[in-house]
């Protein structure tokens, strides 16, 4: 399963948004992804297909999530804004940041509890709409936890 | 190495995630259930066991009423003590706005009542979620089987990479049998089948 | 009284700014949820609250003549079209202040006014004419005189109850509304501090500083060991329980004390609360059941005896080696004694109107396992022994609703006691938050001696 994820470019119903549905590509520094606490993390990013739609704002953050059976946790290591005028005259945006990643949590693939690190391009549109792309990366070199064997 | 996605996890399986579908796995005519609500006044219920997809049918109905202009505020109930939320909701839906709140058996009988006639005379519209039907009008019921849950995996990301390897049909209809018909309960033990699959410590399915 | 009309459908995309209008209304809503609070608890410290004050505090106490008795008698139009009568007794008497002698009709009190005559007839039956009473006037008001003085429980209660809750939601709804305004997921997570301690909903425990979701280990190195370094804190259900059954039994029954106190002086002043009474008979029992709860789960806790935790450094790291001990108290003979080092997985979520939380074990090691273990009689048992972190352990980690959390378990069986579990938290570290102090990895006792 690919690890890119235009989430926001889905609907509930799973379908593509009524509107444009704008591609994001990203480029990590590292082909591979993985990196270790501390590291300096760059990312190159490029949106295009906006069909026409007028950007006003741009928003890049560094996240970590939980994924499992609990509900999902957030937390928030780099946060930017970017609201440039010449976003809304470009048919093609193209942009870049970094960031030194933290000490913890690292990445983990555990039964229940799984916590991922990624990285969020969110683009707003006139009429508040808005469009995520998510980018998944590693952090440490945790192995996946190993299954308890099955109760006798 | 791309860590897999366990397509059961909740951000995939929560309400608002899939798609409400009937008790046989189609999915509903949620236009239609705004103009039956249209024609109850505005008020109405969705009934159905624990882990049917009530919530997932309220959020798909609140979309569709927002999306039409009208104001439309969420609640969901987690005890008494969020009554107040409730009555927060009704203020901040505005004249002719919709109130959806997830969990009505929450609230005791006579703050029910209190919060119907708070409605009625605010002139808001109140849609909610039960087990067991009462007094309102019942807008949608909500039942399970096996079809139900089946098409409901159908439609869980990455289909086509582990379906019929990593998960099969004798697998969901073991888990809704097992289950007795709660589709989220089943939706968890589907999660740790897969996790357990993927990890190799069960074979997969030949 | 319009009934809601939503079909005026409109063109294009949903609707624009719900989020912040919604924001608006939460945060006019809170506040005058918080104004109202404010509001209330004025009118009733002013009404209620500081005249009782002042009757006990600033009025002087001199000797008064019964001469007469009366029913004041107060109407109001509630609700408009029907009058209601409330009725309070009053007595006439002749008193003597620092400018000479008055005579006056007492001031009633919230307490006794009611709306039936003939209770507050039988009010004052016990008061007879011609005795003389002790009683209290107001130096600044001569006139105002009371043969009564004490505190109505109830209505301190109430002055800081309700209005104290208004304030508090109203407060924290506003902050919290305001904080939110505007801002996307990303944003409103970015910003710590204020919002989630304001936020009911989102408690996230506490974090070591410089290590984000890695939790707080300053609680557990607060008490130093006898033997090794540091001796761990327990965290047991049955302590919880048991903490939960006292905090539960001695608050309810402060309450009911307070209550019967009540009661008491107003049956000795010759008037019968039938609400009160009505109520204490229920609040006794449910008393007595707290009392019993928390007798019972201490004699459950205390008959095993103390197990006790020791370990030779805190927090632990991947790839660390470290000494524990373990020490057993109690009589008898503890058939088998197991202590292991586990890794709890910890997901919560909140579905529909349910909240489930599963707790999985995704690693164990066993690290002490003794049979028939007999304690000595005013000693203990004790064992000790070391053990590795895995070089590619996970650390702790904790949010809101997920957590991985090493633990060091106890098990015991014993004869004729129940079986118990008993949990000693550890937090591992992604790396070595004392990175000058060592460059290994931190060794055991035992190994530094070798």
């Amino acid at each position: 399963m690919s690890d890119l994820q235009n989430r926001a470019g889905l609907n509930r119903d799973g379908q593509e948004r009524v509107g444009a549905s704008p591609q994001v590509d990203v480029q990590f520094d590292r082909p591979a992804r993985r990196y270790q606490p501390g590291d300096r993390l760059a990312v190159r990013y490029r949106i295009d297909d906006c069909d026409g739609d007028r950007i006003h704002a741009i928003e890049h953050s560094v996240v970590w999530y939980t994924e499992g059976k609990g509900e999902e946790d957030l937390g928030v290591h780099f946060f930017q804004r970017v609201t440039d005028r010449s976003l809304r005259s470009s048919r093609v945006v193209a942009g870049d940041f970094a960031a030194s990643l933290p000490r913890s949590p690292l990445s983990y693939e555990g039964l229940i509890v799984k916590v991922r690190w990624c990285v969020r391009v969110r683009v707003f549109f006139d009429g508040s709409r808005d469009f995520v792309s998510e980018h998944v990366f590693e952090m440490g070199d945790v192995p996946p936890a190993r299954l308890p064997p099955p109760e006798a | 190495m791309t860590p897999t996605t366990n397509p059961f996890s909740t951000r995939h399986t929560r309400p608002g995630s899939i798609v409400p579908l009937d008790g046989r796995g189609s999915p509903l005519d949620i236009p239609l259930l705004v103009g039956r609500l249209r024609r109850a006044g505005g008020v109405g219920a969705i009934v159905g066991p624990h882990g049917s997809g009530k919530s997932t049918l309220l959020l798909r109905l609140a979309d569709e009423i927002e999306a039409g202009g009208t104001r439309v505020e969420r609640v969901r109930m987690r005890g008494w003590w969020d009554v107040s939320r409730a009555v927060l909701a009704f203020r901040n839906a505005g004249r002719s706005g919709i109130v959806c709140i997830d969990g009505w058996e929450r609230l005791a009988g006579p703050v029910r009542r209190l919060v119907r006639l708070l409605a009625w005379t605010a002139g808001r519209g109140l849609v909610v979620t039960m087990h067991r039907r009462d007094s309102m009008p019942e807008l949608a019921t909500c039942c399970t089987s096996p079809g139900l849950l089946a098409a409901i995996v159908d439609r869980l990301p990455g289909r086509s990479d582990w379906y019929g390897t990593l998960i099969g049909a004798q697998d969901v209809r073991a888990a809704f049998d097992r289950r007795r018909g709660d589709i989220r309960e089943a939706l968890y033990d589907l999660y740790d089948v897969f996790e357990r699959r993927a990890r190799g410590s069960v074979p997969r399915r030949s | 009284m319009r009934l809601p009309r939503f079909f005026a459908k409109k063109r294009g995309h949903r609707r624009t700014g719900a989020r912040e209008w919604g924001a608006f209304g939460d945060g006019l809503f809170h506040g005058m949820l918080l104004l109202g609070g404010l509001f209330f608890g004025a009118l009733l410290a002013t009404g209620v609250a500081a005249p009782e004050w002042r009757i006990n505090h600033d009025y002087i106490e001199s000797t008064g003549t019964i001469l007469a008795k009366g029913l004041a008698r107060s109407t109001r139009e509630d609700p408009p079209g029907t009058v209601a009568e409330t009725w309070q007794p009053r007595l006439r008497v002749r008193y003597t202040t620092v400018d000479g002698v008055r005579e006056a009709w007492t001031r009633g009190s919230a307490a006794q006014t009611t709306t039936d005559r003939e209770s507050a007839l039988r009010g004052l039956a016990s008061w007879k004419l011609g005795s003389q009473s002790k009683c209290w006037y107001d130096p600044a008001a001569p006139d105002t005189v009371v043969l009564e003085r004490g505190y109505n429980w109830w209505l301190w209660l109430l002055a800081l109850l309700l209005p104290g809750a208004l304030v508090l939601i109203g407060g924290s709804g506003l902050v919290r509304a305001l904080r939110s305004w505007g801002r996307s997921e990303e944003c409103r997570a970015a910003s710590t501090g204020l919002a989630e301690l304001l936020d009911p909903l989102a408690h996230p425990p506490p974090t070591s500083p410089g290590h984000p979701a890695v939790p707080s280990w300053d609680d557990l190195v607060n008490s130093p060991g006898t033997i090794l370094k540091y001796r761990l804190p327990i965290e047991s259900a049955e302590h919880w329980t048991l903490v939960g059954f006292g905090l539960f039994a001695l608050l309810w029954n402060a309450v009911l004390v307070v209550l019967a106190v009540g009661a008491g002086l107003d049956l000795m002043g010759g008037r019968i609360d039938w609400w009160l009474f009505a109520l204490l008979g229920p609040f006794l029992v449910i008393g007595i059941g707290g009392i019993v709860l928390f007798v019972r789960s201490l004699f459950l806790a205390t008959v095993v005896g103390p197990t006790q935790v020791e370990i030779s450094d805190h927090p632990l790291v991947p790839g660390g080696q470290y000494d524990v001990l373990l020490a057993q108290g109690g009589t008898g003979v503890f058939r088998r004694l197991q202590m292991s080092l586990e890794l709890e997985e910890q997901a919560t979520f909140r579905q529909g109107t349910d909240t489930r939380t599963e707790r999985v074990t995704i690693w164990c090691r066993p690290l002490v396992d003794c049979r028939d273990v007999s304690p000595a009689p005013e000693s203990r048992f004790e064992t000790r022994t070391s053990f590795g972190i895995p070089a590619d352990a996970m650390h702790s980690f904790t949010s809101p609703h997920n957590a991985v959390q090493w633990r060091l378990v106890v098990r015991g069986v014993t004869d004729r006691r129940p079986a118990f579990v008993r949990v000693f938290p550890v937090v591992i570290f992604p790396q070595d938050p004392f990175p000058s102090a060592a460059t290994a990895p931190r060794r055991s006792d035992a190994e530094a001696v070798r």
